[in-house]
């Protein structure tokens, strides 16, 4: 369950072009942010895979 | 909202209308130089980015149209020398329809409330109530003590009683006046009169086979700009008045693998709800549910499902006047599976 986010291709809300598009397309709340930076709580994750497809950085896969 | 313009023998100008789009993703499945991109279709829908559903590289568009009569909901158009090559006779046309037999409308205004584009023009006029009711009223106000038991209960709230004080602390300027427009002489307030004031007759009943049924009359009309040929409209006229003429015939279905883990997550995910043009889509028990009565089958959802399970099979299309043996190979292109 969940999935991985790739720090190097992120744009840790600051640089994303949506501020944080992930964390406010996933309605499960599994992608917080927290200092900046987004944070997965596995446990919410629902596998749905909405983030994957639409990070504008392509920085999250599957787990 | 684009414009790609350029002149040279003959000026051509695409223009591009957003509020038309519906981020289907035709344009760009027929671009021959692939110079038209889908945006992001369920982050746009939701709101959480504003920009347009389709975005052109204008150093790439060779300004030939493809898009512009691929097209089902007119949002792009191309015109040469200032005219729209739909118009011109030589294009192709899509033979869709929405139209609202006037001669069959009852205006009801079911169509109107369920467009899920705000497509339909719809007005009426209903006629007036005491067209429909007949009685007698009236307030003897010598009797009338201007308690308002009688406005306070009147159901149709077609009383007003006044009492407004005067310069002479003992005298009140009293009225009463009853509404005939609103009143619908069912004799309530007679009943709760403590002084007898009131008198009403109700005729309605014996006279209603006097009553004219009056004629409702109104206007109701389908913007075709608006139309998205979803067949709501149609599906739900009470009287058979609308034909919709969908761009596609096919079919839609949702193919899960469970081993593969592709399965539709409905609420947690409901992509292809937000994107739908048709309000097709309804999550029941935890799944995407599409009514393909609703759909027209633009394939919006398809690129949306992050999973990938929607799989769209259009088998017939109403684009007719395909001219060009190059041009029919790439507009056929959009039937088949997808």
């Amino acid at each position: 369950m969940a999935v991985n986010i790739d720090s190097d291709k992120c744009g840790h809300i600051e640089n994303c072009p949506v501020q944080g598009l992930c964390v406010k397309i996933c309605e499960q709340g599994a992608l917080v942010e927290e200092d900046g930076d987004v944070k997965i709580i596995p446990e919410k994750c629902d596998d749905c895979d909405l983030c994957i497809q639409n990070c504008p950085n392509q920085a999250i896969s599957k787990a | 909202m684009f414009n790609v313009e350029r002149s040279g023998t003959e000026v051509r100008k695409l223009s591009y209308k957003d509020d038309k789009c519906v981020g289907c993703g035709i344009c760009t499945d027929v671009c021959p130089t692939s110079s038209l991109r889908l945006g992001p279709t369920v982050p746009i829908a939701r709101g959480l980015i504003e920009m347009d559903l389709v975005s052109c590289n204008a150093d790439s568009c060779v300004l030939c149209g493809l898009c512009s009569v691929a097209c089902p909901f007119d949002a792009l158009s191309l015109t040469i020398d200032g005219e729209d090559i739909g118009e011109m006779g030589n294009y192709p046309n899509w033979e869709t329809e929405c139209v609202i037999n006037e001669d069959e409308c009852i205006y009801c205004g079911r169509c109107y409330k369920v467009c899920p584009r705000d497509a339909i023009i719809f007005e009426r006029t209903l006629p007036e109530r005491k067209e429909l009711v007949r009685g007698e009223i009236s307030i003897d106000k010598d009797e009338c003590i201007y308690c308002s038991f009688c406005a306070d209960l009147c159901p149709a709230e077609a009383i007003t009683v006044n009492n407004v004080p005067t310069s002479s602390v003992d005298v009140i300027n009293n009225s009463i006046e009853v509404d005939l427009d609103k009143c619908v002489f069912c004799g309530v307030c007679k009943r709760v009169c403590p002084q007898n004031a009131i008198k009403e007759v109700c005729s309605t009943c014996m006279l209603q086979d006097e009553i004219k049924v009056p004629e409702i009359v109104g206007d109701a009309f389908i913007s075709k700009g608006s139309c998205v040929n979803c067949s709501w409209c149609s599906e739900i006229c009470p009287v058979d008045a609308i034909t919709i003429t969908k761009p596609f015939d096919g079919t839609l279905e949702v193919v899960e693998n469970e081993a593969e883990e592709k399965v539709c997550k409905g609420d947690a995910c409901h992509a292809c709800q937000d994107v739908c043009p048709c309000n097709a889509v309804e999550i029941v028990d935890g799944k995407a549910d599409t009514n393909l009565d609703f759909c027209n089958l633009c394939g919006a959802c398809i690129t949306a499902c992050p999973q990938n399970i929607r799989v769209l099979n259009r088998t017939a299309m109403k684009l007719d006047n395909i001219n060009s043996e190059s041009w029919d190979e790439i507009l056929n292109s959009l039937l088949g599976g997808k």
